[in-house]
């Protein structure tokens, strides 16, 4: 088992290289001359000075914007050094400005917001917390409703009940986040004035503890609600298949030969064997969650990441969007890796040793 | 059939060959097994289908959008430059041009010159019609006011937004907005309602204005004149923008006719000379002879006119002689007028970009723009002696005020969006884009899928462990921020719109192929161990001819049902990206982007229209795809349609 864990991390790692250059390469298409963007609120004064070019050539040089790709690959993750700066740019004047270090991802170093004028970490950091905060609430919601809501359409099958939450999830499933964001305002929001229609916080107030964490909840309300609403769809049709599928399996028929209660059967036999596909999915989609927040915070102009993923790319911030990127990317190969030994864990059958 | 036939036949038989088998069954087999009636596999999942109400109900709404939105641009093409700020936000519904019956047979006037019209039947009644809730102010028009429906009213008049209206015991009643002075004191708040006498000066008398005295009342854009029997023009409202030139009508005593243009006023005098143009209107004062300019005088050269009309832009003055002169910008044709047929006009009216004139003998000429069938005069209209023209319709009646005809815009049947934009026109052709979208980014990645699947179930080993690999970064991909640094990339590198939207369609399919290249590979792995591929492969057939033409038609069920419910897939990332204003750019529709700024409060509760429609139309789409390919995965499975 050891030995497979390690076999999938080392995997993992080795996509996560693949991805993260591929991200790079991307990056790398977008004209950005951070030299020139440095030195423009200074351009005139410069020039008069005469040291315009001397200038941009160090910061071209810092930046190690003349480098091969792979070069400034390894520097973005903190494989190789950068440049060391020379005076004028040019390494034979041999007036050395300052030295050339490790500055990377694996250093700590996630780039910096331009448009900010902070580290990334250090903007992303507040935003990230509302994220987190939002999805794990939504999460634990959606579960708690999806689960009972598809062990009962998939016990009462092809009831009337059954038919009417069919006919709700498929519509549910079927309509994008954003067009249900719309109708919950218009029912909540303005329709019956219940909920805010977006924000963080009530403008203007200055609330502290206690009151400050319900005032967050109010705010936070109706964006949980719709994510909640969106993913009950999905979840719910795949709970209730995979209870179907656990529910014709012989071992049911033999409980219930054997003249176990109804309760007995569906909640310890069909649950156990349904719960394997089950996990793999919540655990899936509770990592598609953090890019889907991506709608829902910009509908209600909530402080999360995926909001400042989107201001970031309409103000061409290119280093928070790379860091975010990775950020993305992260998630989603350690989604992957918890999925597989999961599975590994929860059913003994699967000869993940191999 | 030998073998040889076989191998000549093209693609596209081959691929009818597998539908016409699925759906039909081959011929061959019923003279073989006789006895009974077979049922081919493909006959079943179609009778099975169509045995279901709601998946046969998804399918008919499905062909009947496809055919809308595909054919329907034909038929409703949009100019994407297109912007007409006195029809925005107008609400939905074809009652622009639909008078009251009321007033039906007794018409006194009809104006407007924005959403709504003003109408005044002979026995002294206003009616509103058209769309009146004007903006977001608040403000809706048919709630005409208390003292203007108790009274007995001389003369009603429609501005841009504001309305104004005198009654026979000489007040003057103004209701619609008032910020810039279009009635009520001078850019005031306060709610008189009629006309303070700061603005009307000298004719007002205790607040009331003698009746007997006036000839006309005309209103313009955000202005209102008021012209007296002996000569006298009072011109009130927003000079800034309305009416640039007024200062040239308050020394005038022989004033005929006062008419506004979108920013100037134009006045016919008794003696038959006009007045246009003044400080901010010199643009009229100049005529364009082909390529000579010339001064509006010298082309006038002495003649006399008659009739004065105006449009948005420019001003037609007809002269003694018949001639009709357009002077100003003609941006819709104002200019080319048409051929009386050797009769002369005897009057001429404007709407926003076209004029309607009648003749001697009332026949009734429309010209200028004909975007909003505005003119085209009815074939079998007889002769009329009056027209009333509102801003893009034109209303035919008797002498004694009885309506023959209207032709020009009916209304908009979906309202139009915070351009003047008709919204039907925009979500056939949104919906246009959106499937193509859809299709295309399918189609790529089905494509992608299916080789993939193909050759990895099918070969096995390390080619397998490869494309396994392959497919498996592709799928840690995260989706949607993928697609939106790519398209923002794209954003960056100042491709041409259409290469953009194309991009945009690969790149959806590029990042979207991995699950069916799973799917048909699973299905491969099992058909592989079949009898018939062992025949095939003793028969000496080659290996990629056993992939793709004995094992993929056996899995093509499959894959069309992962194809129709990616394809709602492919649709709603699609206007998610449009949405977030990364897939296709404003003004290009789509049923996405149609949506940007509509997450406000005041758009979702005053026009919910322009969300409501867009936002109909793309979820009823995409619940149609997802219940038809549930349905057929349902069909096809023999087994979860026995669970039933």
């Amino acid at each position: 088992m050891v030995k497979y864990i390690l076999k999938r991390i080392a995997y993992m790692l080795l996509v996560l290289v693949i991805l993260s250059f591929l991200m790079y390469v991307i990056y790398d298409l977008i004209p950005n001359d951070l030299a020139r963007q440095d030195l423009e609120p200074q351009k005139q004064d410069l020039i008069k000075q005469g040291t315009y070019e001397e200038r941009y050539a160090e910061l071209r040089l810092k930046y190690g914007q003349d480098d091969p790709l792979v070069v400034r690959y390894l520097r973005w993750i903190g494989l190789a050094k950068t440049n060391d700066v020379y005076k004028g740019g040019n390494p034979s004047s041999g007036i050395l400005l300052s030295e050339g270090k490790y500055d990377g991802i694996l250093q700590g170093n996630l780039g910096y917001s331009r448009v900010k004028g902070l580290e990334a970490v250090d903007y992303i950091r507040e935003p990230m917390a509302n994220t987190i905060k939002l999805n794990v609430f939504t999460t634990v919601f959606t579960l708690a409703l999806t689960i009972p809501l598809g062990i009962f359409c998939a016990v009462k099958r092809g009831s009337k009940r059954d038919t009417a939450v069919q006919m709700v999830t498929i519509v549910g499933y079927s309509i994008p986040v954003f067009i249900t964001a719309i109708l919950f305002i218009w029912l909540f929001a303005v329709v019956f004035p219940i909920f805010p229609v977006s924000g963080m916080k009530t403008p203007g107030s200055d609330y502290v503890g206690m009151r400050a964490f319900l005032d967050k909840l109010y705010y936070m309300a109706l964006p949980s609600i719709v994510m909640i609403f969106t993913s009950l769809g999905g979840m719910t049709r795949y709970v209730r298949a995979s209870m179907i599928e656990a529910l014709s399996m012989d071992c049911i028929r033999t409980a219930r030969a054997k003249g176990l209660r109804e309760k007995v059967v569906i909640y310890s036999h069909a649950w156990r064997n349904a719960l394997i596909p089950i996990m793999t999915l919540v655990i899936g989609w509770f990592l598609s969650v953090f890019s889907g927040s991506i709608m829902v915070e910009n509908i209600f102009g909530l402080n999360g990441v995926g909001r400042v993923y989107i201001q970031s790319l309409t103000q061409s911030d290119f280093e928070v969007v790379l860091a975010l990127q990775m950020f993305y990317v992260s998630i989603s190969l350690v989604g992957n890796l918890i999925i597989d030994l999961a599975y590994g864990f929860a059913d003994p059958r699967i000869r993940v040793d191999r | 059939m030998s073998n040889n036939n076989k191998k000549k036949k093209g693609f596209f038989s081959t691929v009818g060959g597998w539908f016409r088998r699925m759906f039909v069954g081959t011929k061959a087999d019923i003279d073989v097994l006789a006895v009974e009636a077979i049922v081919s596999p493909g006959k079943q999942i179609v009778k099975n289908f169509f045995s279901r109400k709601l998946a046969v109900c998804a399918l008919v709404v499905l062909v009947a959008m496809f055919l809308l939105v595909f054919i329907g641009p034909y038929f409703m093409p949009i100019d994407l430059e297109y912007i007409n700020n006195s029809q925005k936000n107008a609400s939905p519904g074809l009652n622009m041009m639909k008078v009251p019956s009321d007033m039906k047979d007794q018409i006194a006037s009809i104006s407007s010159k924005g959403t709504f019209t003003v109408g005044l039947s002979k026995d002294g009644t206003v009616y509103v019609w058209g769309s009146t809730l004007y903006d977001s102010t608040g403000i809706d028009f048919k709630n005409i006011p208390e003292a203007v429906v108790n009274s007995n009213i001389k003369f009603a008049a429609a501005g841009k937004d504001h309305a104004i209206a005198i009654a026979d015991d000489g007040k003057i009643y103004g209701w619609g907005v008032k910020e810039h002075g279009q009635y009520g004191a001078e850019s005031s708040m306060s709610e008189i309602e009629f006309m303070a006498p700061i603005l009307l000066g000298d004719i007002l008398e205790n607040e009331t204005i003698d009746v007997s005295n006036v000839k006309s009342l005309e209103c313009g854009n955000q202005v209102s004149a008021i012209v007296t029997n002996d000569g006298k023009a009072y011109i009130w409202g927003n000079y800034m923008t309305g009416a640039k030139n007024q200062k040239e009508f308050k020394k005038l005593d022989n004033v005929d006719k006062v008419v506004f243009t979108n920013k100037t006023a134009a006045g016919l005098l008794k003696d038959g000379t006009v007045v246009v143009g003044g400080s901010g209107a010199s643009a009229f004062e100049s005529f364009d002879l082909n390529g000579t300019i010339l001064t509006l005088e010298e082309v006038i050269n002495g003649r006399k006119a008659i009739d004065i009309a105006a449009t948005d832009d420019n001003i037609a003055i007809l002269l003694e002689d018949g001639e009709v002169l357009v002077t100003g910008n003609s941006l819709n044709g104002e200019n080319s007028v048409p051929d009386f047929g050797g009769e002369k006009l005897v009057k001429i009216n404007g709407g926003a970009i076209h004029y309607t004139g009648i003749t001697e003998s009332g026949k009734v000429y429309s010209w200028g723009s004909d975007l909003f069938k505005q003119s085209q005069v009815p074939e079998d209209l007889g002769s009329v002696d009056n027209v009333f023209v509102g801003t893009y319709q034109n209303y035919a009646v008797t002498e004694n005020g009885e309506l023959v005809d209207t032709w020009g815009l009916k209304g908009y049947l979906f309202g139009t969006d915070n351009f003047g934009r008709d919204v039907l026109a925009r979500v056939i052709n949104g919906g246009k884009m959106t499937m193509t979208i859809g299709a295309v980014a399918v189609i790529v990645s089905s494509i992608l899928g299916i080789i993939i699947g193909c050759i990895s179930g099918y070969f096995g080993g390390w080619v397998d462990m490869i494309l396994m690999r392959v497919t498996e970064i592709f799928s840690s991909i995260p989706f949607l921020p993928f697609a939106l640094i790519l398209s923002a990339v794209l954003r960056t590198r100042s491709v041409a719109e259409d290469t953009r939207i194309f991009m945009i369609m690969v790149i959806l399919g590029l990042l979207s192929w991995t699950g069916l290249a799973r799917l048909v590979r699973a299905q491969v792995l099992a058909e592989r161990e079949k009898e018939f591929v062992l025949a095939a492969k003793s028969m000496g057939v080659k290996e990629s001819k056993i992939a793709f033409k004995h094992i993929l038609p056996n899995i093509i069920s499959v894959i069309l049902v992962t194809m129709t419910l990616d394809f709602a897939t492919c649709m709603l990332t699609e206007s998610s990206l449009s949405y977030l204003g990364f897939g296709v750019q404003l003004p290009r529709p789509t049923w996405g982007n149609m949506l940007d700024g509509c997450n406000d409060s005041k758009v979702i509760q005053i026009f919910w229209w322009r969300w409501l429609f867009p936002a109909l139309f793309l979820g009823i789409a995409t619940i149609c795809i997802n219940i038809v390919g549930d349905t057929l995965r349902d069909v096809m499975d023999p087994k979860s349609s026995a669970e039933r």
